[in-house]
């Protein structure tokens, strides 16, 4: 196989492939009416699924696509739902405890900085990356690409911001993080008087959001920017 | 291919899906072995194989299995109060909860954190020296077990969150504190560490052609 050399590719994102072992343009034509199984290499024939079904591949299984419930608009009002939330969740507490009246309560952004100052800066920029900062970019990639699509424009930077929407999709947790939450206000309580937070409640409410948004793909996405930008 | 007579494969059809935008691309003609395509749409490199795609996952895989020790020997975190200072493991954590009586948590716990990453890398060996050997044994069982791994692999950052929330509420000064200790990023490594290397197995892996090299026509 090709080592690709980095710098190669990276002047002309949408000029047709580059032959760079040769330098001549190879003709890469699009085949809409074919699935390649990502998982399997199997070809298949492109259907139309009906709302909620659900492809897969005949060979290996694999989840080939989904005939959506949730369309732009709704997939923007959760987004922007989803945004509010997260504000809201990192601002309020997510567990407050009492012990012997004296009360301490923490946010998700004050329990990564004590982590930081307790000597293990790795481990809390880990923590702030998957359970904050990638849900965060998560949702406002979202709003930014949804926010154009449905007024029939291809925003700025489309490719690279579905790149890193592929990326933080991928390393955020959310999920994780809220399932941590109820386990820490338990392992709290056994010490002491604990009770669960505003921000608490609203990561789960952030989980059910970003996991519905997940679950619709990025497929929506491709194929409205290719509608209107007329590419195939 | 031997399962479906009429099934054909992108490698044969000189077809690619695109990983990042799914746009299936056909190359009209035969060029030189190793040329470097990209996806007309999202300029994503197209393979048919991944490179380097085996060497990649064992080197991660080799390093999630070196840090998994100290990732259960050291303590994970610490907590004090008047009476002093107590280090807990992993493994401690979950023996405090199953004795405080929250069997369910205890359990949630325990798959999230020593039956999940163990798992992970037993699957992931299996799937590297299966398709080391390009073998064509329970294909369809291993590509499930790909899935599962990477469905599954991002929730054992359970305790590391846990630890942290802890050491951010639990601030009374000398009446009470929690402090993480090295093991957390032991931990921490080992999960990023197994979602890297399930990342870097390229699934086709799973089903190699009759044919040994069809790379290009």
């Amino acid at each position: 196989m090709t080592d690709p050399v980095p710098s190669a590719h990276a002047h002309a994102p949408y000029a047709p492939a580059a032959a760079r072992a040769t330098g001549t343009a190879v003709a890469l034509a699009a085949r809409p009416d074919l699935v390649v199984c990502h998982e399997c290499d199997a070809v298949h024939e492109r259907i139309t699924l009906a709302r909620g079904t659900v492809a897969r591949c005949r060979r290996c299984n694999a989840l080939l696509g989904r005939g959506h419930v949730l369309g732009t608009e709704k997939l923007l009002a959760f987004a922007i739902a989803s945004l509010l939330l997260i504000i809201v969740g990192n601002s309020a507490p997510i567990v407050t405890l009492d012990f012997q009246g004296v009360v301490s309560q923490a946010t998700l952004p004050e329990a990564i900085e004590a982590t930081w100052a307790a000597g293990q800066p790795l481990v809390a920029v880990l923590t702030a990356a998957t359970a904050l900062v990638f849900p965060l970019v998560f949702t406002i990639l979202r709003l930014y690409l949804l926010g154009s699509l449905v007024r029939g424009i291809v925003p700025r930077g489309f490719v690279p911001a579905m790149h890193m929407l592929h990326f933080v999709t991928r390393w955020g947790m959310v999920e994780v993080f809220l399932l941590g939450t109820l386990v820490a206000v338990v392992r709290c309580a056994s010490l002491t008087s604990a009770t669960p937070g505003i921000g608490l409640f609203a990561y789960g409410a952030v989980t059910l959001l970003i996991t519905a948004i997940t679950a619709a793909g990025t497929h929506t996405l491709w194929k409205r920017s290719s509608e209107i930008g007329g590419t195939a | 291919m031997s399962e479906a007579s009429s099934l054909q494969t992108g490698s044969q059809m000189r077809l690619y899906g695109c990983p990042t935008c799914g746009r299936v691309s056909q190359l009209l003609h035969a060029v030189p072995d190793g040329t470097f395509l990209q996806c007309p749409r999202c300029a994503t490199p197209l393979y048919h194989e991944r490179p380097r795609s085996l060497q990649r996952t064992w080197a991660y895989l080799i390093a999630a299995t070196v840090l998994y020790i100290p990732a259960n020997l050291l303590p994970i975190m610490s907590t004090s109060n008047v009476f002093g200072e107590t280090l807990h493991t992993i493994l401690g954590g979950i023996e405090e909860l199953r004795t405080g009586g929250d069997w369910l948590l205890a359990v949630i716990v325990f798959i999230a954190s020593i039956a999940v990453p163990l798992l992970k890398i037993g699957a992931l060996l299996v799937l590297v020296i299966t398709a080391q050997r390009r073998s064509r044994w329970k294909q369809v069982e291993r590509a499930q077990l790909y899935r599962m791994i990477e469905a599954v692999g991002h929730w054992s950052m359970l305790d590391v969150f846990v630890v942290v929330l802890l050491v951010g509420t639990i601030r009374f000064g000398p009446l009470g504190g929690v402090m993480p200790q090295p093991g957390l990023l032991a931990f921490g490594a080992v999960v990023v560490l197994t979602m890297l290397a399930a990342g870097s197995f390229d699934p086709r892996l799973i089903w190699p052609e009759e044919k040994d090299d069809t790379r290009h026509p």
